[in-house]
């Protein structure tokens, strides 16, 4: 009851001096608008992973060929071991596994066409590609498994070749020359747009797989296995029984470093991550300061404050407050100011935010958590800033106060 | 009421020089007297005021309110004294310059343990004082003699044993003393005890007692009027 009314006096106080209220605020305000902008930024990098992760697939993982594939490195660089009988025997024997679709896949890739030409992404597959990869033909037909027997010459294309070879024309039945190997287009792929990587999906041309190893690239073995598992709860178990099978098909000794690289969903989310933190420490730090100095700004005008009201603080103690009551009234100011001053941030650091995103590539999400986190770090920063001063404010001998 | 007995106050000056400012004064003041201690400035007075108010301690000596002793206490056992029992009034006024005759005549009531409308209470003390139009007027927009008039509100929401002022009148012309000093004499008729501090000779035969103090001691005590 008595704390409620002395708090109310911290209130009115601050309302008295508004000047006052609002300088002490401003630091605090700057410094949770950046953290702010921060932490949807990084819950906007998550989100944007999610999205990645999502168009992956949930229940999906890829085996690729060679030991840490890293991007921008040429694969020929290592030595390569996987085949196609890897991926049968996979399909074989590991009962999560519904589908899989072994490929080779080869980039800049010169196609011709009468009219024109272009560069693309050369995946020599099998029949399961187009659903493993959710990649069906729209016009025309898919590879067929006749197609592999016969070592056929035919390519199904992206909607990309198709329009740069053929511009609107219906490209089904045409010739290419692909490596100035002449093929024949049986199909045209479903349109996927941009990967999350920011590659064009449908600059893609697809052959049979055995057409692409023996006729166009001259290769035993193929890059990668796209693996679609019947229950995505069991990924890690699954993961696990896969690479127990290929160590053993590819009789590598306890020690040896796995010859082939595994992906799950959850490593593409891990890595995203990794470099939005690393980022986001940064800018951290950056609010951090911000806020230490705009508590000291508050820490310092409470001081000052203090100073200019020791008649008022001598006047209450007249009147009957104690020393708690004086504590407390300026403690509370000190930490209203940081907590509305706060609220004030949030509120500016998403309006600023959402302005940022819509000016630059950042994508911000708007949440719940920026203000929590501005609640507890502007509450802390206005008890640090404030319990100095008002311990003085506090301490004030009536008598002294008074005549002063 | 009030007992005092050899009270002393000494304060120590730049570290080293002691001051004696009170040199052993005896009171009693019953209830419902109306005393003026009448001293020349700097004689000990305010000193004399302070501790009679519970704000500052004797450095020797005992003083009993109500029964009960003073020294005793502590800081907040004083604190809820001053609260309960002890009204001030002030030369400066000392009301807060951004509050409203309202909200300065609450203010005691903030840190009273009784439970209670505060406004409802301010309001009438405000109207005892004849201030009933002026309860949002902040102090800058009251004469002098308002200012004092709401400044013995707030002495009075309380309902104090004690009323003590410090000069009441030192800041106002005399017409406005006129009306503080008329509002004194009603609180005496009402029965409440009174202490005023004052160096001014007119205003001090306004009491029914005089207390002369001079060098920190009691010269004089008589009735009068």
């Amino acid at each position: 009851m008595k704390t409620e009314r002395t708090i109310k006096e911290s209130l009115k106080g601050l309302g008295r001096n508004k000047t006052r209220t609002f300088l002490m605020m401003l630091g605090i305000i700057i410094g949770i608008a950046t953290l702010t902008i921060i932490v949807s930024a990084i819950l906007g990098a998550k989100s944007k992973v999610m999205e990645k992760v999502a168009k992956f697939g949930f229940d999906e993982i890829a085996i690729f060929a060679g030991a840490g594939r890293v991007q921008g490195v040429p694969q020929d660089t290592f030595t390569i071991t996987l085949r196609t009988e890897d991926g049968e025997a996979i399909l074989a024997e590991v009962k999560n596994v519904k589908g899989l679709a072994p490929s080779f896949q080869a980039q800049g890739i010169p196609i011709k066409s009468a009219n024109g030409n272009t560069d693309s992404t050369v995946f020599a597959v099998t029949p399961s590609w187009a659903e493993v990869w959710d990649t069906p033909a729209v016009a025309g037909e898919f590879i067929t498994d006749e197609d592999l027997t016969s070592l056929a010459r035919v390519a199904v294309i992206g909607q990309t070749v198709s329009k740069e070879l053929f511009g609107g024309e219906d490209p089904v039945g045409k010739q290419i020359h692909i490596r100035e190997v002449p093929f024949i287009i049986k199909g045209v792929l479903q349109a996927k747009g941009t990967s999350p990587g920011g590659q064009d999906m449908d600059s893609r041309t697809v052959i049979p797989l055995t057409t692409g190893l023996k006729r166009l690239f001259n290769k035993d073995y193929i890059t990668q296995i796209r693996v679609k598992l019947r229950d995505p709860g069991q990924m890690t178990k699954t993961v696990e029984e896969i690479k127990h099978l290929l160590r053993e098909r590819h009789k590598l000794q306890a020690g040896v470093v796995d010859d082939f690289t595994i992906t799950t969903p959850t490593q593409v989310t891990e890595v995203a991550t990794q470099v939005s933190t690393a980022l986001s420490l940064f800018l951290i730090v950056i609010s951090g300061i911000s806020l230490i100095v705009g508590g000291i700004v508050v820490g310092n005008i409470m001081l000052i404050s203090v100073g200019e009201r020791k008649q008022e603080i001598g006047l209450r103690r007249a009147l009957g407050a104690r020393k708690k009551d004086i504590l407390t009234q300026f403690l509370f100011e000190s930490v209203a100011v940081t907590v509305f001053g706060g609220l004030v941030g949030v509120l500016f650091g998403l309006a600023s935010g959402k302005l940022l995103s819509l000016f630059t590539k950042l994508s911000m999400v708007v949440s719940w958590e920026p203000f929590v986190l501005a609640f507890i770090f502007s509450g802390l920063v206005g008890v640090l800033a404030g319990i100095s001063p008002a311990r003085r404010a506090a301490s004030l001998d009536p008598v002294e106060a008074l005549r002063s | 009421m009030i007992e005092l007995r050899d009270i002393t106050k000494t304060y120590k000056k730049n570290g080293e020089m002691e001051v004696r400012v009170l040199q052993g004064v005896s009171l009693d003041i019953k209830k419902g007297e109306f005393v003026a201690i009448m001293a020349p400035s700097g004689m000990g007075k305010t000193t004399l005021m302070n501790i009679l108010g519970c704000l500052d301690r004797p450095s020797s000596g005992t003083y009993k309110l109500e029964g009960v002793e003073v020294e005793k206490l502590n800081d907040d056992q004083l604190s809820l004294i001053r609260n309960e029992k002890i009204g001030f009034v002030f030369q400066t006024f000392n009301l807060l310059p951004r509050a409203s005759a309202l909200e300065n005549v609450e203010l005691p009531m903030i840190y009273s343990p009784r439970s209670g409308d505060l406004s409802k209470k301010a309001m009438e003390a405000l109207k005892a004082v004849g201030l009933g139009d002026r309860i949002h007027y902040k102090p800058s927009e009251l004469s002098g003699g308002q200012q004092q008039r709401v400044a013995i509100a707030r002495a009075l929401v309380n309902n104090p044993s004690i009323i003590l002022a410090d000069e009441p009148t030192g800041n106002l012309d005399t017409a406005s003393s006129e009306e503080i000093m008329t509002i004194f004499k009603s609180l005496h008729q009402e029965d409440r005890t009174l202490i005023l501090v004052t160096h001014e000779a007119d205003i001090a035969q306004r009491a029914k007692r005089l207390i002369q103090m001079k060098d920190g001691k009691v010269v004089q005590d008589k009735k009068i009027g």
